[in-house]
């Protein structure tokens, strides 16, 4: 019986952690889309905020300091797109794949540029206690609440993101922008404006998800450690319907399904099934078959004042 | 200024500018941005061997580029390619290794199974589209994944056909390609390549299939009116761009590798996304985008080795062309796609399944 519960709690546990950083970018993505601005660059952002915690961290040494340089850099990478897309309106998609490469090729020209050696930075100071709770230990996410400040502050920001977007003014005015722009431009929304502020906010965002895989998880950054999840964060934007909520289940929903991958690893079930299935539920998802999934009415074009 | 030409300038303006915002960073790093660009060229082009290997590089992307801009001309996001490459690749790899037939018929069959199959991969998103109106963008990124995941589980389960590593079988001799020139290797899938673009280009602009492809592209409403069978094309014209994504797969396994495994490709099939619109989406233009690509992939070992540039900078000069490309400075038609919206196209262009979709 103690058995099955620590198996459990350790299904939890792992859980939690993996979707976390998902929550993140899905976030981003949610924030973005829903003023009409199309992310799919929040993989090359992810890279991009892992990176620069790594990279801030190994200089300052400061982990505060290192989250607010994800941020930044995340940021900068989302005013490219909004520049980009919002005024020059370029294909979002585009665009959106050129930061991916960059964002990824960057890292790596930095990772030989700066630390000398390709593959992977040297070890930093990190927030480091998410490695209990990733072998499986619940109890470690709610011990030290402050060595998980980025679990807890991702928590908190799925709560304000749907306070905001349904429960306030600014949220309106961004929704409009997505659903109707011209409609919320007669009605003296500055268009642009709140498009580039819902796709800086976005980045910010997803940056944030990289640097709690880098310095939250482990303690350097990687070629390849972020491993797709960006687009995973773009396929639960979807299956979740494009709002926070149901987004946040959607990561958690994934997360369980890693989750269960590692810690079936010693029976017989091929992993790669098990990573599959969040992919494929999107594809039916987006023809569908899982209600409605409707994205904002004017995501991913371009406004013409 | 003519639509091609002006095209072509500003294919040219956008890698002028990354080259030059790249030896702006390689500065920053103190490098010498002359020596590396001039490492990469002499590596690239400087001896016979340099050059076949460039024309080796060049050869899949050709192939895959050829696919994304086929899509393109059809208002069509693939950004598939990568994935339909490893299902064509494993395809191939599977067929070759199994069939021992005399060769005039075992190539073209080993071949045949790599488009197949790409094509096949490509059809789902092609199908979906037509079918749900599911956007194509959101359909071939899940389809990326599921085909490495899928690759993954077949060679390290299934289909391993090598105890010591996760990759299948060696292919018979008689389905391997042979070097045209002595000592690189440089395979029969180059000038296949080159045939099979200038035969698209042809079939793009004087054929009905070819015409109803690009109508399709410039507006699907109008295309409709005008009679032309709107879902079909699509999904003949995902088919037709996953089996050239496919064939770059299968000549990977053919002259190069003689097995599947899944490190094969270094991002062929991503990079064919900028390989196309360097090219401006037509046939011919891939071809020289392609050998840009070519040059770049295999100049970057040479910048590395003797410049000391971290090979890397090739993808940040990537990624600067593509986001170059996308402004589209010197102005003029860069829409590639119709006007459909990007994640849920028929929202106004195949309303009746569509919209029910939605």
């Amino acid at each position: 019986m103690s058995g099955l519960l620590s198996v459990v709690t350790a299904v939890v546990a792992i859980a939690l952690v993996k979707a976390t950083p998902l929550a993140y970018a899905g976030l981003g993505g949610v924030i973005s889309e829903n003023a009409g601005v199309v992310n799919i660059s929040l993989e090359g952002m992810m890279v991009g905020g892992a990176f620069t915690a790594v990279l801030a961290s190994y200089y300052t040494g400061n982990l505060f300091l290192a989250v607010c340089a994800a941020a930044v850099a995340g940021g900068l990478m989302a005013l490219a797109l909004a520049y980009f897309a919002v005024t020059l309106k370029a294909d979002q998609i585009i665009v959106g794949m050129a930061l991916n490469v960059l964002g990824i090729g960057g890292a790596a020209y930095l990772l030989s540029a700066v630390f000398g050696q390709p593959g992977a930075s040297p070890q930093v100071r990190s927030f480091g206690s998410l490695s209990h709770a990733s072998s499986g230990d619940l109890s470690a996410l709610f011990t030290n609440p402050s060595a998980n400040l980025l679990f807890w502050l991702a928590i908190a920001l799925i709560a304000a993101v749907h306070v905001v977007l349904y429960r306030t003014k600014v949220g309106v005015h961004l929704r409009a922008v997505g659903e109707e722009p011209r409609a919320a431009a007669t009605a003296g929304i500055d268009v642009a404006r709140v498009r580039y502020a819902a796709t800086i906010i976005g980045g910010m965002l997803a940056a944030l998800g990289g640097a709690y895989l880098s310095i939250g998880e482990v303690n350097l950054y990687s070629d390849g450690m972020v491993q797709g999840r960006g687009f995973i964060a773009l396929a639960a934007v979807i299956f979740g319907k494009w709002t926070p909520l149901g987004t946040a289940g959607a990561c958690l929903f994934f997360g369980f399904f890693s989750s269960l991958q590692i810690v079936l690893q010693r029976t017989n079930v091929p992993a790669q099934l098990f990573e599959m299935l969040p992919y494929v539920l999107t594809i039916i998802a987006i023809c569908g078959f899982i209600g409605r999934s409707r994205p904002p009415a004017a995501d991913g074009i371009p406004y013409e004042a | 200024m003519p639509e091609p030409i002006r095209r072509f300038a500003s294919s040219l303006v956008a890698i002028a500018l990354a080259l030059g915002a790249a030896a702006v960073i390689m500065l920053a790093f103190h490098a010498n941005p002359l020596a590396a660009y001039g490492a990469l060229l002499s590596g690239a082009l400087g001896t016979r061997q340099g050059f076949a290997e460039t024309l080796v590089q060049m050869t899949a992307f050709l192939f895959a580029g050829l696919g994304v801009a086929l899509a393109f001309r059809a208002g069509l996001f693939n950004i598939g390619a990568e994935g339909q490459l490893t299902v064509g690749a494993l395809a191939t790899a599977v067929v070759a290794a199994g069939l021992h037939l005399p060769r005039p018929i075992e190539l073209p069959l080993c071949l045949l199974a790599g488009a197949l199959a790409g094509g096949a991969w490509a059809a789902i998103a092609g199908l979906l589209r037509a079918r749900f109106g599911a956007s194509e963008v959101i359909t071939t990124i899940m389809l990326n994944y599921i085909a490495f995941l899928g690759a993954n589980y077949l060679v390290s389960g299934p289909l391993q056909g090598n105890v010591a590593a996760p990759e299948t079988a060696l292919i018979s001799p008689t389905a391997m390609l042979a070097p045209i020139v002595p000592e690189t290797r440089l395979t029969a899938a180059f000038p296949l390549a080159i045939v099979i673009a200038l035969a698209l280009a042809w079939w793009l602009r004087r054929t009905v299939a070819g015409y109803e492809l690009r109508a399709v592209g410039r507006s699907e409403r109008a295309a409709r009116y005008a009679g032309i069978d709107v879902r079909r094309t699509i999904v003949q014209a995902m088919a037709m761009s996953g089996g050239l994504a496919g064939l770059a797969g299968a000549t990977e396994v053919l002259g190069l590798f003689h097995r599947f495994n899944v490190q094969l490709s270094p991002g062929y099939g991503f990079t064919s996304i900028a390989v196309a619109l360097i090219g401006g989406s037509d046939p011919l233009g891939v071809i020289f985008s392609s050998f840009f690509f070519g040059l770049m992939q295999n100049g970057a070992l040479s910048m590395q080795a003797l410049a000391g540039v971290p090979k890397d900078l090739v993808s940040i000069v990537e990624g600067l062309v593509i986001l170059f490309v996308a402004a589209n400075w010197l102005g003029g038609r860069l829409r590639l796609r119709g006007t459909a919206s990007v994640i849920a196209p028929g929202s106004d262009e195949l309303p009746a399944q569509g919209a029910a979709a939605r």
